[in-house]
């Protein structure tokens, strides 16, 4: 089956070579682990490598934050927007929900204007806002993504996370089981230093990468590395040699 | 030979050199300081399509103050509304001239002397 590639270093050969087609693909992580660049990474690389123009719905930051950000890294999303592979879309939770559900809506109407095949949903955390039983929060969230399926895109869905390290706690939404892949984002600290790490949890109907690795956010976006070597706990934020742990269990007895 | 011009003739020579469409546009059309900004708004956020509530926190203002500005900006055909559901959502008109309009506008408000000559008329207008 062709794969939808994120074009990130790294990270296609986890996915086994990418998303799957009309999957919804959860990116789960702390303030400032880097699920907004690794969104933008996916839809600017569809746009410019794959030719599959994309749309990206904010839910908070203003499209212009968009193109500064981006513009960080080289990517002139202003211009993909003018020539009409990129819009960005601001709107709410309760508005893109209505959108999806009608018919001629503005997702609708993209998708066949633009013939866009990707969508990045900056983040999905805040359907959270629309209701406080989680049965109904995740039969929205369900209805949402079966929508942007329908439409035939491939979507990256973020989400906030309120912990820096370690286990979040257990939230409301069940967005994680409805999702076709999951990729979590932990912030780790080895030796005083923080590095960032990046974990496929799940990936419905395909084989993907176990380990944990590496990635860090440099001039060109996101590249993930390698993983991490001789270590465990490496999820829980402070991680441990594996020889300190084996020592400990067996040795210090 | 008249030495001190009325309101109206100094009003006249601070418009007779801008650009008709866009004197036009100011006129009719963004005749108020919000609606100013929700203009100024949309051009830097061309694609958001949202309710009135939703629109005035984007814009630091009061939902109440937004509400008549946003209705007369859709009746001037700036903006667009639909209703989905019984959901108002707002977004700005589609039609390429009124976006060029839009796009020229807040160009030239980059000149301080238009800016002075557009403050100047919305005060007048409020008048």
């Amino acid at each position: 089956m062709d794969r939808v590639r994120t074009g990130i270093t790294g990270l296609d050969e986890m996915l086994s070579g990418g998303f799957l087609p009309q999957t919804a693909n959860l990116v789960e992580g702390a303030p400032g682990t880097g699920k907004t660049t690794i969104g933008m990474q996916f839809i600017y690389n569809g746009i410019t490598k794959f030719n599959q123009p994309g749309l990206i719905i904010t839910f908070e930051e203003f499209p212009l934050q968009y193109y500064h950000d981006a513009a960080e890294f080289g990517w002139d999303f202003e211009q993909l927007e003018k020539d009409g592979k990129l819009k960005v879309i601001m709107t709410s939770p309760e508005v893109s929900r209505l959108d999806v559900e009608s018919v001629g809506g503005m997702i609708e109407t993209s998708v066949a204007k633009m013939g866009a095949r990707r969508i990045l949903v900056d983040s999905i955390t805040h359907f959270e806002r629309l209701t406080q039983d989680p049965v109904e929060l995740r039969s929205m969230e369900y209805s949402f993504i079966n929508g942007l399926k329908r439409e035939g895109l491939t979507s990256m869905l973020t989400r906030e996370s309120p912990t820096l390290f370690g286990e979040a706690p257990h939230e409301d939404s069940n967005v994680a089981f409805v999702v076709d892949s999951y990729m979590l984002l932990r912030y780790v600290e080895i030796e005083s230093t923080i590095h960032k790490a990046l974990l496929m949890l799940k990936m419905r109907g395909s084989d993907h990468a176990k380990d944990i690795r590496q990635f860090e956010i440099t001039d060109q976006g996101v590249e993930v590395r390698s993983k991490f070597e001789g270590r465990e706990g490496i999820m829980s934020g402070n991680p441990r040699r594996m020889v300190d742990s084996f020592v400990e269990a067996f040795v210090k007895r | 030979m008249t030495l001190v011009a009325n309101g109206d003739d100094f009003t006249a020579r601070l418009m007779n050199d801008m650009d008709p469409a866009l004197l036009d546009f100011v006129k009719d059309k963004v005749n108020s300081f919000i609606k100013w900004d929700l203009v100024r708004f949309f051009y830097e956020n061309p694609n958001t399509a949202d309710t009135i509530e939703n629109i005035a926190k984007y814009a630091g203002r009061n939902a109440a103050a937004v509400k008549p500005e946003l209705e007369d900006l859709v009746e001037s055909g700036v903006m667009e509304k639909r209703e989905v559901e019984g959901t108002a959502i707002y977004s700005l008109a589609e039609n390429e001239d009124m976006r060029d309009l839009v796009d020229r506008f807040i160009l030239a408000c980059e000149d301080r002397h238009f800016r002075v000559k557009a403050v100047y008329h919305i005060i007048r207008g409020m008048r």
